[in-house]
């Protein structure tokens, strides 16, 4: 796909749901039963994206935010309420099997393969459902089985797997088709450190050297920050951030956050102007400031004039740090010069 | 979705029910023992009463309808709460990530349950209920090919019910009246306790209306030669016309239900 056209697109995509808000216990239930109070829920709110082959994007927000459903809409499970996505050049909604034959799934909340099934024969079903031929086949096994060290895992019933196994099984069946777009919603569930690393090598190279468009959701920062060139932050149904990972970083570079832990208690903390405590636990406290207004080196002199310090240390704005504080509305993203779309607007909130 | 996979659901739910050895066996027992209620009850019932004249059944054929039923009855079980717990706890998501037809993938499945139940249950309880009771049935090629016909469309008639109740989960968190609502129906004008022929007016008007008679009534009367062989036709057509009624329903009811789908959690 030489063309201009973006791989992934959405516009203007909405999905509400109406939930029932039944009132507690037996009475509440018969209350519903008459009258049903309906709450609307604006999970996906009027989004806007567009991603080009072969791009690696992160896809994060808080529980709740709209990412799944967003995935869900572009994997053709959800219909849209409004608006409009095309993976592929195909309506994933309209044209949902079309579409599913292209891309890979993973939800790392549940499992493609067949709980009853030893490993190799949920992979033989899924040959069979993409319609993958034996050469092919064999040659995307070989891959999969260095990469994810499957192996060891075949013969053995889903249902008996680890959580961490059955993930990395998991991430092999959405690869035996060999899809061009890749969705990963919260994959990295029951991994250890070590099967994290050669997944996340595995996942960069089939994005690099395959060019598989990737599209990760996932609440491990690390993961953006190792795989993602882009991020897409969504808080309560829009957009509120789409630009490089990078850029992120750079934009809150002159945030430093300093964790000191004192000898006792501290109550009243003596001040520097554009400091302010983001994290207090026991007798540790995590305190952010502007590098612009007052630097690293008066606030530790500071410090250690009036407080007996037993540890200290001075981080980098990590990504983590500034979504965090994205979602508390202790920082407020720095305007764009161009927006990025309709629903990309930082709302005020309170 | 091309044969070989349609197969292979099949048998994969084949072999998952054979792991359930338990069920198995109560399965039988429990099978066996309806029989055993439903030929005692009419046993006695045809001891006391002018029913014989009234219905045209003699009791030999009563009984073969009663066991016949219930053997057709048991091969057609199906999972039907299938979809509604697959919407309930959402793994209906993993079942639309894949380019299979969602239809055509639940109708695999049902086979893979009903060919388990029909080996396991119907086959014993038919050998052993031959052997008990007295049953008459007529030895015709023909007829047994219109009845595998038949009860063919009954099962897909019977599935198709099923599915378009299974998909309301599509619109409604509790779907449970529903199917209460359709079992009801079902096992009275199926015809799977009492024949047709024995109800009253109002009550055989209703049966002719609905669907449900063609699941089981038509099958088993075509099987146990009590339908004369210049009847089947009509008989099969009125299966024919309620199976493309199915189809559409189906058809539509997964057309309306895909917008209004919301699944739980992650």
């Amino acid at each position: 796909m030489a063309s201009s056209e973006p791989t992934i697109k959405a516009e203007n995509l909405v999905k509400h749901f109406t939930v029932d808000k039944s009132g507690r216990g037996f009475l509440g239930s018969m209350k519903a039963l008459f009258h049903r109070r309906k709450r609307l829920v604006k999970a996906v709110d009027a989004i806007n994206f567009a991603i080009r082959q072969g791009e690696f994007v992160g896809y994060v927000g808080e529980n709740g935010a709209g990412k799944s459903t967003t995935i869900k809409m572009l994997t053709g499970i959800l219909v849209p309420t409004s608006g409009s996505a095309s993976v592929n050049g195909i309506i994933p909604y309209e044209n949902r099997k079309e579409n599913a034959a292209k891309i890979g799934v993973v939800f790392g909340q549940r499992t493609q393969l067949w709980w009853d099934l030893p490993v190799r024969e949920s992979f033989e079903m899924l040959r069979v459902i993409f319609r993958v031929p034996a050469t092919e086949f064999h040659y995307s096994m070989g891959r999969l089985d260095k990469a994810l060290d499957l192996e060891p895992l075949m013969e053995m019933p889903v249902r008996k797997l680890s959580l961490g196994q059955r993930m990395r099984c998991d991430i092999a069946a959405a690869l035996i088709h060999r899809p061009k777009v890749l969705f990963l919603d919260e994959p990295a569930i029951g991994l250890d450190v070590l099967a994290k690393e050669s997944i996340r090598n595995f996942l960069a190279e089939i994005n690099r050297e395959g060019g598989t468009t990737i599209i990760l959701t996932t609440h491990d920062m690390n993961d953006i920050e190792q795989l993602c060139e882009r991020l897409i932050i969504l808080d309560d149904g829009k957009i509120i951030y789409d630009d490089e990972t990078e850029l992120l970083k750079k934009k809150f570079l002159n945030e430093k956050e300093v964790m000191v832990e004192f000898h006792e208690n501290v109550e009243n903390l003596q001040s520097l102007p554009g400091l302010s405590i983001t994290r207090e636990e026991g007798n540790k406290k995590w305190l952010t400031f502007d590098n612009n207004v007052s630097n690293t080196g008066e606030l530790i002199s500071l410090m250690a004039k009036h407080y007996k310090i037993k540890d200290l240390s001075v981080r980098e704005p990590s990504v983590e740090n500034i979504i965090r504080n994205i979602y508390d509305n202790r920082i407020a993203l720095p305007k764009h010069d161009e927006p990025y779309g309709s629903g990309s607007k930082m709302e005020e909130k309170k | 979705m091309n044969l070989e996979l349609f197969i292979k659901f099949i048998s994969v739910t084949l072999q998952k029910q054979i792991t359930y050895r338990f069920d198995y066996f109560m399965g039988i027992t429990n099978g066996f023992l309806y029989v055993f209620i439903f030929t005692s009850l009419w046993r006695a019932l045809y001891s006391q009463t002018q029913i014989q004249s009234h219905s045209g059944f003699t009791l030999t054929a009563i009984i073969t309808y009663a066991v016949m039923a219930m053997a057709v009855r048991i091969a057609f079980s199906m999972d039907d709460s299938a979809i509604y717990k697959r919407v309930q706890d959402g793994s209906v998501s993993m079942d639309l990530i894949r380019p299979v037809s969602f239809f055509l993938m639940n109708l695999s499945q049902s086979i893979g349950y009903s060919l388990f139940h029909t080996m396991a249950r119907t086959m014993p309880i038919v050998v052993i209920s031959v052997f008990l009771f007295d049953i008459s049935i007529p030895f015709d090629p023909i007829r047994f090919i219109a009845f595998l016909l038949s009860a063919v469309m009954g099962y897909l008639i019977l599935f198709m019910i099923n599915f378009s109740v299974g998909l309301l989960a599509f619109w409604f968190v509790e779907i449970f009246p529903f199917m209460l609502l359709k079992y009801g129906f079902f096992t009275l004008f199926s015809g799977a306790i009492v024949p047709i022929d024995f109800f009253p007016g109002f009550l055989k008007v209703m049966a002719e209306i609905l669907p449900f008679q063609y699941i089981l009534y038509t099958p088993t009367v075509i099987l146990m030669g009590r339908a004369d062989m210049t009847a089947v036709p009509e008989m099969m057509a009125g299966q024919a016309v309620w199976l493309i009624l199915m189809l559409l329903i189906s058809r539509m009811m997964w057309i309306a239900g895909r917008s209004k789908l919301i699944v739980q959690g992650g």
